[in-house]
């Protein structure tokens, strides 16, 4: 048992072996000449064995050995040391080398005291690592706003700004910010955080989101603020770009002349812009579904984007609105992919009406100036007829008068032909100004001709002609009224082989049929090396009730050939030469063909 | 007094060369087949009354062609047409029929359907 007077013997006999240090007595020769039980814990056995042996594993002195210095000018020092515990393990210590001074002012022992402090400066070490390393600044600020402390990255980009105030050192000002986020933490000792502009040490000026937190002690108080800072300037700027890209995209949907609409994975319409809703007539408030959309664009058209189709165009289709009309228009449909993943869609919808009204104005009013000068021509044509039957009448009459039958019967003969010519001319300018209206559906362009090229092939055969038809061996069938373009290549096939009977020279002559694609458009050519036609007759060939066929023709086959063609929105075009041959080409651009009158069932 | 009429229609032809030969005047009518040229080379006429629009080859490039040779540029021409009176053919659709200010008018013009008493007056007036 302890008690006070015994203390003494308790220090000098338990306490010296119990303390958490490991302790050593030396002598001149650095042999351990006592030690207590930490010190054997820690180093192993000790006895009759040099300092260096022992601590350092080594058996030669230490290039810096403080017990050296320590006996010669008995000064104690304190120093960390590396060297191996007991199971060979590198230990770090930190030691106290205390001389032992007898009363002569000699030096003959050194008390070393040890503590190992391996863990903690194992620790120590992480934390420099990670102090110095993590990817952002970080300064140790005390209460005057001095900078006690920075790591790597503040020196990197800052410079040693150690012991300046923070205001200084990082914004150039002579005295403390106004908005001082250290400041609110020295305050109130709670984390804060606030945007900062710092200048670095190449002037340039960087945007820093700062958080400060105390470094509070065990009692917790604290006299130091811990500022961590992260370079948003990049982030900011980007943040910046896509602001700027998305409000000016925001305003290219909303102000597009085209109905814009995007859909995500899942059911909702993200973007339905104003000009879509005027083409589906809805409301401004009213919500649209992506159910609802389906119903509203061509049947399958967004299974179609969905499945991977790539870019969905239809150049001319209808959509339906709200209050269930049609409207036609041009539907582009693309699958959006955010890198490789599907993420929704995107529908353009340009609205054809006014383009289709136009259209159908203009062909209108070509209809309406081809009456006009039918009406014009219509008494050109007359002319003609009363000639005849004032012609039957002058015969009739004269042959009366002086009593000649064969002129009677001339003059009969006459009437009775120009009243037949004149009953056949109403017939077809009926036909022809009333305009039957076009029948169009898909059919092939080239059996049409073909068709055509057979009719002709006896007639042809008979005048010794030889009637070919030459095609592509392949042209996608195309929206035309199949009966008038029939009727449009009958008169020109029939034409061709009449200039061939007309021509000086009956021999050898040739009409060529040939139907090919070019340039999106669909072309006839009807060519011949018949008789040809001078400049007078090749200005007048569209003219009503032209002709150079005599009592044969009434002159309005090539005017129904070109109202027929205008009507399919192409032209029709004439090379020749007299005596050299005639040229008709029929051009039908695609994208000007009639819609299906009737629509297709499947 | 000899007159070549050429017109493509034959009924025409039969009533003009009836009624002008019932007038005193020796008519010879052209076949489709013939040349106007040469029928004209042949007759020697002291008028020719031509028909504008005509198969094969225009009355305009026929008169073209009488205007630009020497032994036919003396004969008096009579064109004839249902296309336009004689008020907007003389000069202006004339001449851009013709497209050649070189080419002289023709001696007359008569609109179809034909007065009779009228060709006849200026074919009276055209003879020599």
């Amino acid at each position: 048992m302890v008690t006070p007077t015994n203390i003494d013997d308790w220090i000098k006999n338990n306490l010296f072996h119990v303390i958490p240090m490991a302790i050593a007595v030396i002598n001149q020769n650095f042999e351990i000449v006592f030690a207590n039980k930490t010190f054997e814990k820690m180093f192993g056995r000790w006895e009759k064995k040099k300092c260096h042996v022992v601590y350092k594993n080594k058996d030669v002195h230490c290039v810096d050995c403080k017990g050296v210095k320590v006996f010669k000018d008995g000064v104690a020092r304190v120093s960390e040391e590396l060297g191996y515990n007991k199971q060979d393990r590198i230990t770090h210590y930190l030691q106290h080398t205390i001389p032992v001074i007898d009363e002569n002012g000699d030096i003959p022992f050194l008390v070393e005291m040890s503590l190992d402090i391996t863990e903690t400066a194992q620790i120590r070490k992480e934390y420099q690592l990670l102090f110095d390393q993590v990817p952002c600044s970080i300064l140790l600020i005390d209460r005057n706003f001095r900078i006690v402390k920075t790591n790597q990255k503040v020196e990197n980009t800052f410079g040693n700004i150690i012991g300046q105030n923070c205001y200084v050192a990082l914004k150039g000002y002579d005295t403390e910010c106004q908005e001082c986020t250290s400041g609110q933490t020295f305050r109130d000792g709670k984390m804060h955080s606030g945007n900062h502009v710092w200048k670095t040490r190449s002037g340039k000026r960087r945007e820093f989101l700062v958080s400060t937190v105390p470094l509070r002690h065990e009692d917790g108080h604290f006299d130091l603020v811990m500022e961590v800072a992260i370079d948003i300037s990049q982030t900011l700027k980007l943040e910046d770009d896509l602001k700027i890209a998305n409000s000016f995209m925001e305003s290219l949907i909303a102000t597009s002349i085209d109905g814009i609409i995007a859909v995500d994975m899942g059911e909702e319409v993200t973007i339905f812009n104003q000009a879509a809703r005027k083409i589906f007539q809805i409301e401004d408030h009213e919500k649209i579904t992506k159910e609802k959309l389906a119903s509203m664009l061509p049947k399958n058209f967004l299974a179609q984007v969905s499945a991977g189709l790539g870019h969905v165009y239809l150049p001319e289709t209808e959509v339906i609105t709200m209050e269930g009309g049609k409207i036609p228009v041009r539907l582009a449909g693309v699958q959006i992919q955010i890198k490789g993943k599907q993420s929704g869609m995107a529908i353009s919808i340009q609205n054809l009406s006014e383009i289709r009204r136009l259209e159908h104005e203009k062909l209108e009013a070509e209809r309406l100036a081809a009456v006009g000068q039918t009406v014009a021509g219509l008494a050109h044509g007359v002319k003609n007829l009363i000639t005849g039957l004032e012609g039957g009448m002058y015969m009739l009459n004269s042959g009366i008068e002086k009593g000649k039958t064969d002129r009677i019967g001339q003059g009969m003969e006459m009437l009775n032909r120009n009243i037949h010519r004149v009953s056949t001319f109403v017939q077809e300018f009926l036909s022809f100004s009333k305009g039957r209206k076009i029948k169009a559906e898909n059919c092939d362009p080239v059996q049409t001709a073909d068709e055509v090229v057979t009719m002709y092939s006896a007639k042809a055969n008979e005048s010794g002609i030889k009637l070919l038809h030459e095609y592509d061996s392949y042209i996608a069938p195309a929206c035309i009224d199949s009966e008038s373009m029939h009727e449009c290549l009958t008169n020109l096939v029939g034409n061709a082989i009449d200039a061939c009977r007309m021509s000086d020279n009956k021999n050898g002559k040739n009409v060529l049929l040939k139907t090919f694609e070019k340039d999106n458009a669909i072309i006839y050519e009807v060519i011949d090396d018949g008789c040809g036609m001078d400049y007078e007759i090749k200005n007048r060939v569209f003219t009503n009730f032209f002709t150079t066929k005599g009592l044969g023709g009434t002159g309005l086959g090539l005017l129904i050939t070109r109202k027929i063609i205008q009507e399919h929105g192409g032209k029709i075009e004439l090379e020749s030469e007299p005596g050299k041959g005639t040229t008709f080409r029929i051009t039908l651009p695609r994208n000007r063909l009639p819609v299906p009158t009737c629509t297709e069932e499947s | 007094m000899k007159i070549t009429l050429i017109d493509d229609e034959p009924d025409i032809c039969i009533y003009l060369s009836t009624a002008l030969e019932d007038n005193g005047y020796d008519v010879t009518t052209v076949d489709e087949n013939d040349s106007v040229i040469q029928v004209i080379q042949k007759n020697q006429p002291d008028l020719i009354i031509l028909d504008i629009m005509m198969p094969k080859r225009s009355g305009i490039s026929i008169y073209r062609e009488l205007r630009s040779t020497e032994m036919f540029r003396k004969i008096p021409i009579l064109l004839m047409s249902g296309m336009s009176s004689e008020k907007s053919f003389l000069p202006k659709g004339f001449r851009r029929l013709v497209n050649d200010d070189n080419i002289p008018l023709p001696d007359g013009f008569i609109e179809k359907p034909i007065r009779l008493p009228e060709l006849i007056k200026l074919v009276h007036k055209l003879k020599r």
